[in-house]
């Protein structure tokens, strides 16, 4: 679990200017002929591939229904699938073990709409609640969730209820929490969706930040006008298929 | 390890007082259940030992030949003392027959009628104490044998009685306490699920940020302990306040029984300590199973 002198520079070493990103060549996320067909026979991705290489900021775009969702809980492995592939950092998730899916889990940090913060826990104590759980030892967690806080720009609210902040300041503590682990990725299911547009645009920006820190990020979302202006990757689904893959792209119309 | 489970431990005493309501609500519940249980487990004690009470009131009366010799006599009760079906055996010889005899005629108040008469026209008898009713025919059997005893009190078809009234009793308290015990464990057990329900949230947020199965359900476990075992020291306390005017109670209306409350309350605290960790463990691990098999 220490990984003291891995080769791979750590989410807080890229931070502080310790040790610069590396670009490897290395997929994040890999879907290869991935079917997801749930037990009520409706097919929720149809022959799905996809590569996502490390550092990538993807958009994942398409109406309700069209498979957005259950991509995403198949990568957290929430979900099986019932044909094909699904590799996250190089494991297959078809055939990891029950016990070492929690590994995987905490390589990967997600954030949802409806944020899903503990109501009766602080800021402070919601972000360390993620290493809690996962056995870091209690001196460690301190330090970790005041860092990730003061990158999320939450440090003076750090001692405040979920009740008492705004949207984007709940959101903000979500995506800290999804950091703590210093995660390879970041899947975000339409975070702005309960923001209005100035609040929207700050949080894409806190998105980009943490991306070009070199952690890659894979957001679902509705919003046309971030995802034209940004020219970034877009993923478009439809009916369960990828009809679109561009880089640099806009957000069409039909999407 | 440690670390681990004092993580646990901490996180039951909070996820006990954070659901505050919740908590106490199953703890009371608890509270009540093992009274229940326990008020029948008393219960069926005491109907146990007055039914044995009335099972020893049965009594093998065998009257001696005037003719016996005490030699004869001492080694009929010693040898039907020695049976292992025997209790006790007593010799009661023609005096103290008659003078029993006068002394009942005095308690109810009549005349002694034996004053009339110039001899005894009592028999001595050996009175043998079973220790099971159902024994009745071994051991009259033994008696008849015997050329010294004149003649053995039939008494087969009130033993016959009193055997199938008292195991009809029996097995209708057993079957009772084990519906309560039934009632008692749906009930617990359905208190702690709805109190896990309500913490669904936390155990999504705890596999989404890669809480490994261990971490998401001792906590649990260990919090539905909690409320086993302070649900089982107020029921203990409650029973012990209620124990001390209730047994002097019972001792006045059933002073005739040999009921020894010391062990039945032992084994009450131990049934209502056993049961409520139990229950409180089990119902907490089987309520977090749900959301851990996928």
């Amino acid at each position: 679990m220490t990984q003291t002198a891995s080769a791979y520079p750590t989410f807080m070493e890229r931070l502080t200017g310790r040790r610069a990103p590396v670009r490897t060549s290395r997929d994040v996320v890999v879907l290869h002929g991935v079917t997801k067909r749930y037990p009520n026979g409706r097919v929720a991705l149809r022959d799905v591939d996809l590569v996502v290489p490390e550092g990538d900021f993807v958009f994942l775009v398409g109406p309700s229904g069209a498979g957005k969702s259950t991509l995403m809980r198949l990568l957290i492995r929430d979900e099986l699938a019932s044909k094909g592939h699904v590799v996250v950092d190089g494991n297959d998730l078809g055939r990891l073990r029950r016990r070492d899916v929690p590994r995987i889990r905490r390589k990967i940090g997600v954030v949802f709409q409806d944020f899903k913060l503990l109501p009766r826990k602080t800021v402070r104590e919601n972000v360390g609640f993620a290493l809690e759980v996962t056995g870091t030892k209690r001196a460690l967690v301190g330090p970790a969730v005041d860092r990730v806080l003061a990158l999320v720009g939450l440090t003076a609210q750090a001692d405040q209820l979920p009740t008492q902040l705004s949207g984007g300041e709940q959101q903000r503590t979500a995506i800290a929490r999804a950091l703590v682990h210093d995660p390879r990725l970041i899947i975000a299911d339409e975070p702005t969706g309960n923001l209005d547009p100035v609040i929207s645009w700050e949080l894409i920006q806190l998105l980009l930040r943490i991306n070009e820190l070199g952690v890659t990020i894979l957001m679902a979302t509705h919003d046309a006008e971030v995802v034209t202006s940004l020219r970034k990757r877009v993923v478009a689904l439809e009916d369960g298929r990828v009809i679109r893959d561009e880089t640099g792209a806009t957000y069409h119309q039909a999407d | 390890m440690f670390a681990f489970i004092g993580f646990s431990l901490r996180r039951a005493w909070q996820g006990f007082w954070r659901n505050a309501l919740m908590s106490l609500a199953a703890t009371l519940t608890m509270v009540l259940m093992l009274l229940l249980l326990a008020g029948f487990f008393v219960l069926q004690n005491v109907l146990v030992a007055s039914l044995s009470f009335v099972e020893q009131k049965v009594e093998v009366v065998a009257y001696v030949q005037n003719t016996a010799t005490a030699d004869q006599v001492d080694a009929l009760v010693k040898h039907i003392g020695a049976m292992p079906e025997v209790a006790s055996v007593t010799f009661v010889s023609r005096e103290e027959a008659l003078a029993k005899f006068r002394a009942m005629q005095t308690a109810q108040g009549r005349g002694d009628v034996t004053a009339t008469l110039d001899t005894n026209p009592l028999y001595a008898s050996l009175n043998v104490k079973l220790r099971s009713p159902g024994d009745l025919d071994t051991v009259t059997n033994a008696l008849d044998g015997s050329p010294i005893v004149r003649n053995v009190l039939n008494i087969q078809a009130l033993v016959e009685r009193v055997t199938t009234v008292t195991t009809v009793i029996r097995n209708a308290g057993a079957v009772i306490l084990g519906i309560v015990g039934l009632i008692v464990l749906f009930i617990v057990v359905n208190t702690i699920r709805l109190a896990v329900l309500a913490r669904a949230e936390e155990i999504e947020i705890m596999r989404l940020v890669g809480a490994s199965d261990a971490f998401i359900r001792w906590p649990f476990i260990f919090e539905g302990g909690l409320v086993g075992l302070l649900g089982a020291l107020i029921a203990i306390g409650i029973l012990a306040a209620a124990a001390q005017p209730a047994s002097a109670a019972m001792a006045g209306f059933f002073n005739v029984l040999p009921l020894e409350l010391g062990p039945v309350g032992r084994d009450t605290a131990a049934l209502v300590l056993g049961t409520g960790l139990g229950l409180g463990v089990a119902g907490s691990w089987l309520s977090v199973r749900t959301y851990l098999i996928r």
